[in-house]
């Protein structure tokens, strides 16, 4: 019985001990530990403060559709203003946010909620983040992952070996996936679509660029 | 350098001069008469079906932000929204509710359980059809131009007054219909919707507003 006791608990040890380290083996399954080629990775998309970023937004939080423009632009070495408005043009959001910064400028009241607001504080803090120091570098043939501290936390940065394009960023703890920034860019510098995925609550944010602008 | 200054203050005060030359108050007889005119012209109309461009500007953006399509209008009080550049999204607002079409994905919203999209429901309609000179509702002032009557409304709602700080309707002197609306926020940002091809009273099936 004792045995048996102290097998089950050695599993469950074992278990929570792979588990605990399965979100890095996960994440570059099928990738080699390599060694660092680079100590800073600069993220491209979002990098130019002569360029109005304008998507048009779909938003599915808990089975809701939520739908706008998502405007963001670099408005100093640090910053980005980001302004969410409806179809209309009425705008719902309007903040400006760096790696220690958070200022809202302006919020409908419908959104001012203090979990929905540290969500996008978080997710568009990685969005636009402007560079990231490598800790750990991954390789397989047709692409490489920069794997990057973030507090206790960590992001993986995916590129394309062949043009050196960002394709995804995910951001995890030890034990789970947390978020999935995908990026699909027809040259390195600019994203054309951005699909930002939770995996510890029910919320997708798709940006699709408009042309127009 | 103290002269090219001079000159500045020269140009940008008759620049200002400029201005206020094109636009003048109107007189109260001349506010009477165009209210008179633009109440005709909205009784007159049960269907309104015209182009739009509209333009956002940010000020912290170097371009406005530029949709167009189309917008359908029927008597009582039912409208739809067709944007159909850089994306196809359309916007009915219809017997209390608001139906959502947006690239194949569809949706409705109950009106009724929020209180500002019914007010902007309200400023919406009445934007298109011109007829919203509520003095409950707005402060109003008129102007005039050589070709163009313009009103500035003032929202006293204090929740519509959070999100639109100003509304500039811009008529047709010749046929008292708007020709533009600017939703100016608290920011000074602002949305202007330009209508263009304009088509009165032709008939508009109701199939234009099922989502």
């Amino acid at each position: 019985m004792q045995k048996s006791t102290i097998q089950f608990l050695l599993i469950s040890f074992l278990t929570t001990l792979f588990l605990g380290s399965c979100a890095t083996n996960n994440v570059v399954n099928g990738f080699e530990k390599v060694e660092i080629e680079k100590k800073i990775f600069i993220n491209p998309y979002f990098s130019n403060p002569e360029t109005d970023y304008v998507y048009k937004a779909n938003i599915e939080v808990y089975g809701n559709q939520l739908s706008g423009i998502f405007i963001a632009k670099k408005i100093n070495e640090t910053t980005h203003r980001v302004v969410f408005t409806t179809e209309f043009g009425n705008k719902l959001l309007d903040f400006e946010i760096s790696e220690n910064d958070f200022k809202i400028n302006s919020i409908v009241d419908e959104l001012n909620r203090k979990i929905l607001i540290n969500t996008l504080k978080q997710d568009f803090r990685l969005l636009l983040r402007k560079d990231f120091l490598v800790d750990e570098q991954f390789a397989k043939t047709t692409s490489k992952v920069y794997k990057s501290k973030d507090g206790k936390n960590f992001n993986f940065l995916f590129i394309s070996s062949i043009d050196d394009r960002l394709y995804k960023l995910t951001h995890c703890s030890k034990t789970k996936e947390k978020i999935n920034i995908s990026f699909t860019s027809e040259n390195n510098i600019f994203a054309k679509r951005i699909i930002i995925q939770h995996n510890t609550i029910k919320l997708k944010i798709e940006l699709n660029y408009l042309k127009n602008n | 350098m103290k002269i090219r200054k001079h000159l500045l203050l020269f140009f940008l005060s008759f620049n200002c001069i400029l201005v206020l030359a094109q636009e003048q108050k109107m007189t109260d007889a001349e506010i009477s008469t165009f209210k008179q005119s633009v109440s005709v012209v909205a009784k007159q109309t049960s269907t309104l079906r015209s182009d739009f461009i509209q333009y956002k500007h940010l000020d912290f953006l170097s371009k406005e932000i530029e949709t167009s399509g189309q917008l359908f209008f029927k008597e009582p009080n039912t409208l739809k929204w067709q944007y159909k550049k850089p994306y196809n999204y359309s916007i009915i607002f219809k017997k209390g509710k608001i139906l959502i079409d947006d690239e194949g994905k569809k949706s409705a919203v109950d009106i009724g359980n929020s209180k500002i999209f019914g007010k902007i429901n309200k400023l919406i309609i009445g934007s298109v059809s011109g007829n919203m000179f509520d003095d409950k509702e707005f402060t109003i002032s008129f102007f005039k131009t050589k070709t163009n009557n313009i009103t500035r409304l003032l929202p006293k709602d204090a929740a519509l007054k959070k999100y639109i700080k100003q509304i500039e309707l811009t008529f047709d002197k010749d046929d008292a219909t708007v020709i533009q609306v600017k939703l100016i926020e608290s920011s000074n940002d602002f949305t202007k919707i330009v209508l263009k091809n304009k088509t009165l009273n032709a008939k508009i099936d109701d199939s234009v507003f099922t989502n």
